[in-house]
């Protein structure tokens, strides 16, 4: 999937907007939302919300997690787990980008939070770099994906299942050759069949 | 590895790597077979390296007119190497498809430990993957890859590029997505127009 796919899916998530004018309620296909007061906040999609700030129609209410010592914690929680921590929102860089893409004037700290919340991916991409080698290393079967983002899912995407694919395309073909009877020699054949599975 | 294919382009590029292999029997007429022989025979015993379909299909013969040994780079010496660090070989330089080629030639290694070997050197080579997808030297990251960790070093690079713009640009022009593209409706209804 093209990262863009997925921030599209991420656009889904509902934040809080304040809005500077008044309307009746709309009617999306993923739902209705509204009406909308000037002054009081409200639930929207996280597009239309872009879409509302890119008009200066509203104001954004940043997430609860998108403030300096939550994000630190986070960042200290990262570096010390040796497995992924959870984080605060499934989409978490969609929606850092995003929001302080469009609207940093309404995030206090906004450049700080931005740094760190490249940290907490930087750490958790090399994390799951490091991860990816050690699982093949080790010859494990199936890798566990706890806490994992979807973005950080597709980073891995095409490499590690084509690898796994190929490595099990390799262990059929080998091991259906070796094992295969043969009129020749079948004592030799079933003795090396057996130390495939060690 | 979708190459076993009988008009697979890759697969044939496979059994058409060398094989060293032993001739059993006296061959007539069979001399330019081997290179460096000066008769128009091929005697009983020469060692010649001819390509694998054409071993497969002597070998196979009952009886066999071809004793099959393994290529270098499968046996003993090569293989502690592998064992210890496979980061260290340049593959394309010695075994271009060491892999799909491994394949067929585990059925041929009485010991069985070439399909292990195999497993061993993918899975410590995997590094080199993983480096050479996000290497800016990208040139002499995928130099000593194989051609089918290439493909997937390549596919890997590709993602990890779309990844690293996506975090840089703000915006972007909307483009069609490639499952929509390849929707089979939409092709129809283009063909249509034209």
């Amino acid at each position: 999937m093209d990262p863009y796919e997925v921030e599209f899916i991420g656009e889904n998530r509902i934040i809080s907007v304040i809005p500077n004018f008044s309307y009746d309620k709309i009617y999306l296909i993923c739902g209705e939302f509204g009406p909308f007061r000037a002054g009081l906040p409200i639930n929207v999609p996280l597009w239309l919300a872009m879409m509302l700030k890119q008009k200066q129609k509203c104001r954004i209410v940043p997430p609860d997690w998108m403030e300096l010592d939550t994000l630190e914690n986070i960042k200290e929680e990262e570096k010390r787990s040796r497995f992924f921590t959870k984080m605060p929102n499934e989409h978490y860089m969609v929606e850092a980008k995003l929001i302080l893409g469009a609207a940093s004037e309404d995030v206090p700290n906004a450049a700080e939070i931005k740094t760190i919340i490249k940290d907490i991916w930087d750490i958790r991409m090399s994390k799951l770099r490091t991860s990816m080698d050690a699982l093949m290393k080790s010859g494990g079967g199936y890798g566990r994906l706890d806490h994992l983002t979807m973005m950080e899912i597709n980073s891995a995407k095409p490499l590690l299942p084509s690898a796994m694919d190929y490595l099990l395309q390799i262990q059929k073909k080998a091991q259906q050759r070796v094992q295969q009877p043969s009129a020749l020699n079948t004592s030799t054949f079933s003795q090396s069949g057996s130390s495939q599975n060690t | 590895m979708e190459n076993s294919g009988y008009l697979s382009i890759s697969d044939i590029l496979v059994t058409n790597e060398k094989i060293p292999c032993k001739f059993l029997h006296d061959l007539p007429k069979m001399g330019f077979l081997d290179p460096s022989a000066s008769e128009d025979d091929l005697k009983a015993g020469t060692n010649v390296e001819i390509p694998l379909w054409l071993a497969e299909s002597l070998h196979s013969r009952r009886p066999p007119l071809v004793a099959v040994d393994l290529p270098k780079i499968y046996k003993d010496s090569y293989r502690e190497i592998l064992n210890a660090d496979a980061c260290t070989v340049d593959m394309h330089k010695l075994s271009q498809y060491f892999y799909e080629f491994g394949c067929y030639i585990a059925k041929h290694d009485i010991k069985g430990e070439v399909s292990n070997t195999l497993i061993n050197t993918f899975r410590q080579r995997f590094r080199m993957l993983l480096s050479a997808s996000v290497s800016t030297d990208s040139v002499g990251a995928i130099q000593p890859l194989s051609v089918s960790e290439r493909l997937q070093a390549a596919a890997a690079a590709n993602t990890e590029k779309a990844l690293s713009e996506w975090l840089q640009r703000g915006d972007s022009i909307l483009t069609t997505a490639n499952m929509v593209a390849n929707h089979r409706k939409r092709k129809r209804a283009e063909m249509e127009m034209h």
